[in-house]
């Protein structure tokens, strides 16, 4: 399952959804929603966009090139958009593979390409403000 | 203006912010990312200041400043991805 969602993750369906019998690893990489603070303020929540259309066809891109690079049986990549609150899950990255090494590697590589590639932005909601991550626009006064 | 010889662009995340809008249109025949650039950045001063953090695409694909666009393309400004 490569997809860009609304709501909640349901990451044990996912890691169920993998299990197979030709498979003896299944790596799981869950990014989620971390409260950071500074300057007296903290985070409040996440809010995900992406560019829709072009997201989908990049993450069939990252699961075509880890099926090129690794023996993996099964990949889903599920990104969440809107709002994400704390400690929620916001990326999940499931990897089924007949051993262990190509499945961490693999759900690493997922991770890292989807920072690099997928056309998805994030806006820290502060309690004093918010901020784009990676752009460092927004209306806190002090921004990381 | 006559849709038939406009470029639909889509503006993301902090350039959406800077630019007010999430989508426009300016009328073009046949261009160049580069050169519909200044009609955006007129059109959008607080996006400027952004140039050198964005990205662009055409059509969902990644291009370059040189890349030909064409009326009824869709182009998409693109600042950094924060994904993840």
């Amino acid at each position: 399952m490569l997809a860009i969602v609304e709501g909640p993750i349901d990451v044990g369906g996912l890691i169920s959804a993998a299990q197979r019998p030709d498979c003896g690893a299944i790596s799981t990489f869950v990014g989620t929603t971390r409260v950071d603070e500074n300057n007296g303020a903290s985070v409040e929540h996440l809010e995900y966009e992406a560019y829709k259309p072009m997201a989908d066809r990049k993450l069939e891109e990252i699961g075509a090139e880890i099926e090129e690079r690794w023996d993996v049986r099964e990949v889903s990549i599920v990104h969440r958009i809107g709002r994400v609150g704390p400690g929620e899950a916001s990326v999940a990255i499931v990897v089924a593979s007949p051993r262990r090494g190509p499945a961490f590697e693999a759900s690493r590589y997922a991770i890292e390409r989807i920072k690099q590639v997928v056309p998805i932005w994030k806006r820290e909601v502060w309690s004093d403000g918010y901020v784009w991550v990676g752009s460092q626009v927004g209306t806190r006064t002090f921004t990381r | 203006m006559n849709a038939g010889y406009s470029v639909k662009v889509l503006l993301f995340g902090a350039a959406a912010d800077r630019a007010g809008t999430r989508e426009t249109q300016v009328h073009a025949g046949e261009t160049t990312l580069d050169e519909l650039w200044p009609i955006l950045a007129e059109r959008y001063p607080d996006l400027s200041p952004m140039r050198d953090t964005l990205a662009f695409a055409v059509n969902g694909e990644y291009a370059r400043g040189d890349a030909r666009v064409s009326p009824g393309d869709e182009v998409a400004v693109l600042p950094p991805v924060s994904g993840g």
